[in-house]
């Protein structure tokens, strides 16, 4: 069983992905990013931060992202050593609590759907969102998402600064970098219907430099591990 | 001329580092108790380094500390990752730069309290389920505890002076990670209030 701080971040870790995959952020200014350009690595620590209606949690982290679907996060605590490590490769995804010795394992699918976890489903929702093909675009579009429902989307200068979903989730894309041509957002918050927040905010992050393959393989031995059903209770 | 060089080696031995020489586990460890017994509180600068050993990268973190026996403990963080963070006993509450708070209660096994009640006494006998590896450098001392097991924590690495001044804390993790943590300006027995250990 995982305690209440690190279901928190698991929602976290949701949105960190979210951020990653997106490529996308909002400016108060005209941003000059090199056209067509698009996140294919990203590595950056991470100021994480959950507001529900009975809890909150923050902490500090870091992340490691690889296009198409790989993701690794580490989540610290105030003292630096590790709460917890989540990865992620397409639809599989391993959360590992090294103060227990114990990893859960198995297919997004399979992640309940209290305590935030079904944020890595919406994960795949916020990865739909390149750029717009008009550079500098601006307002706000209602299309047909991969995920198959209508969502709006609303651009600034070619960016997404904001979607929202029928189901009432929203991701807002408040500031970003541009790194070595690349638009990145270094701030996310989504919002569920219940008011639910989750931000994210990245510090020096490195964009399309080389990533080993090790850092996306979770190292389990030693670790007892348990599929991700075991995570009752969320 | 011999004078000078005479006046020279002595500069010289000054300067080198001193030898760190073994010392038995039970008596780093009792060095460790000894050193702290006559601390009621401190404060101090610290850099907190965390060494992720997959993403061959390492986060630096400034602050100031704060403790005063037998239970608080106060840790600030300043930008980029800004937190204040007050552990009394086996509770902890944490504001971060946004306001977010985080609360956090401990097994009473992990509070401060118990802690220190641990080490009131002399260390006579070690303690089972850890090896110890202790040595000293002049005043300095460094003592190593590795618990055994398959718990999180390889390594916690604490190098202190005899007086109680603490330099350094190195906590390596299973997984090949590390956190240091470096103190400076360490100024203990200060009368720390109630007051120096407020989030807000």
């Amino acid at each position: 069983m995982i305690n209440p701080k690190q279901k928190l971040s698991v929602l976290a870790l949701c949105i960190v992905s979210l951020l990653i995959f997106s490529g996308c952020a909002t400016t108060s200014g005209t941003v000059d990013y090199r056209p067509n350009a698009v996140v294919e690595t990203l590595s950056s620590a991470v100021a994480l931060s959950v507001q529900t209606s009975d809890r909150g949690m923050s902490g500090q982290g870091y992340m490691v992202f690889r296009k198409p679907d790989q993701v690794h996060l580490v989540v610290l605590s105030p003292f630096g050593t590790t709460i917890m490590e989540v990865f992620a490769l397409g639809k599989q995804i391993t959360l590992i609590f090294p103060s227990k010795a114990t990893a859960y394992t198995g297919s997004i699918d399979e992640l309940p759907d209290g305590g935030g976890l079904q944020g890595w489903r919406m994960m795949r929702w916020v990865m739909d969102a390149d750029p717009s093909n008009e550079r500098h675009g601006n307002g706000t579009v209602e299309r047909m998402g991969k995920l198959g429902f209508i969502e709006k989307v609303t651009y600034a200068d070619g960016l997404i600064t904001s979607k929202s979903a029928p189901n009432g989730d929203q991701v807002f894309y408040e500031k970003y970098e541009v790194i070595g041509g690349v638009p990145v957002a270094v701030k996310v918050e989504m919002r569920n219907i219940r008011d639910d927040r989750v931000r994210l905010t990245l510090n020096e992050p490195e964009v399309n430099t080389a990533l080993e393959d090790a850092v996306f393989i979770p190292q389990l031995e030693g670790f007892t591990i348990l599929p991700l059903s075991d995570l009752k209770g969320l | 001329m011999i004078r000078f060089l005479f006046a020279l080696t002595i500069v010289f031995l000054s300067v080198l580092p001193v030898q760190a020489r073994p010392v038995p586990p039970l008596d780093g460890l009792e060095a460790l108790r000894k050193a702290f017994a006559d601390v009621s509180d401190f404060t101090a600068e610290i850099v907190q380094e965390k060494r992720l050993s997959l993403m061959k990268r390492t986060m630096t973190m400034n602050g100031t500390v704060r403790f005063r026996k037998p239970d608080l403990f106060f840790m600030e963080i300043l930008s980029p990752y800004p937190s204040r963070l007050l552990l009394r006993d086996n509770v902890v509450e944490q504001i971060t730069g946004t306001g977010d708070r985080n609360r956090i209660v401990l097994p009473p096994e992990q509070g401060l309290k118990r802690w220190f009640s641990k080490i009131a006494e002399p260390i006579t006998v070690m303690p089972e389920g850890m090896k110890v590896l202790a040595d000293k450098s002049g005043a300095v001392y460094t003592v190593t505890i590795m618990p055994q097991g398959k718990g999180q924590v390889r390594e916690l690495v604490i190098t202190f002076q005899e007086d109680g001044v603490i330099k350094r804390l190195v906590i390596a993790e299973q997984n090949g990670d590390r956190a240091v943590m470096t103190f400076r300006k360490v100024r203990k027995n200060i009368r720390l209030t109630e007051k120096d250990f407020r989030l807000e």
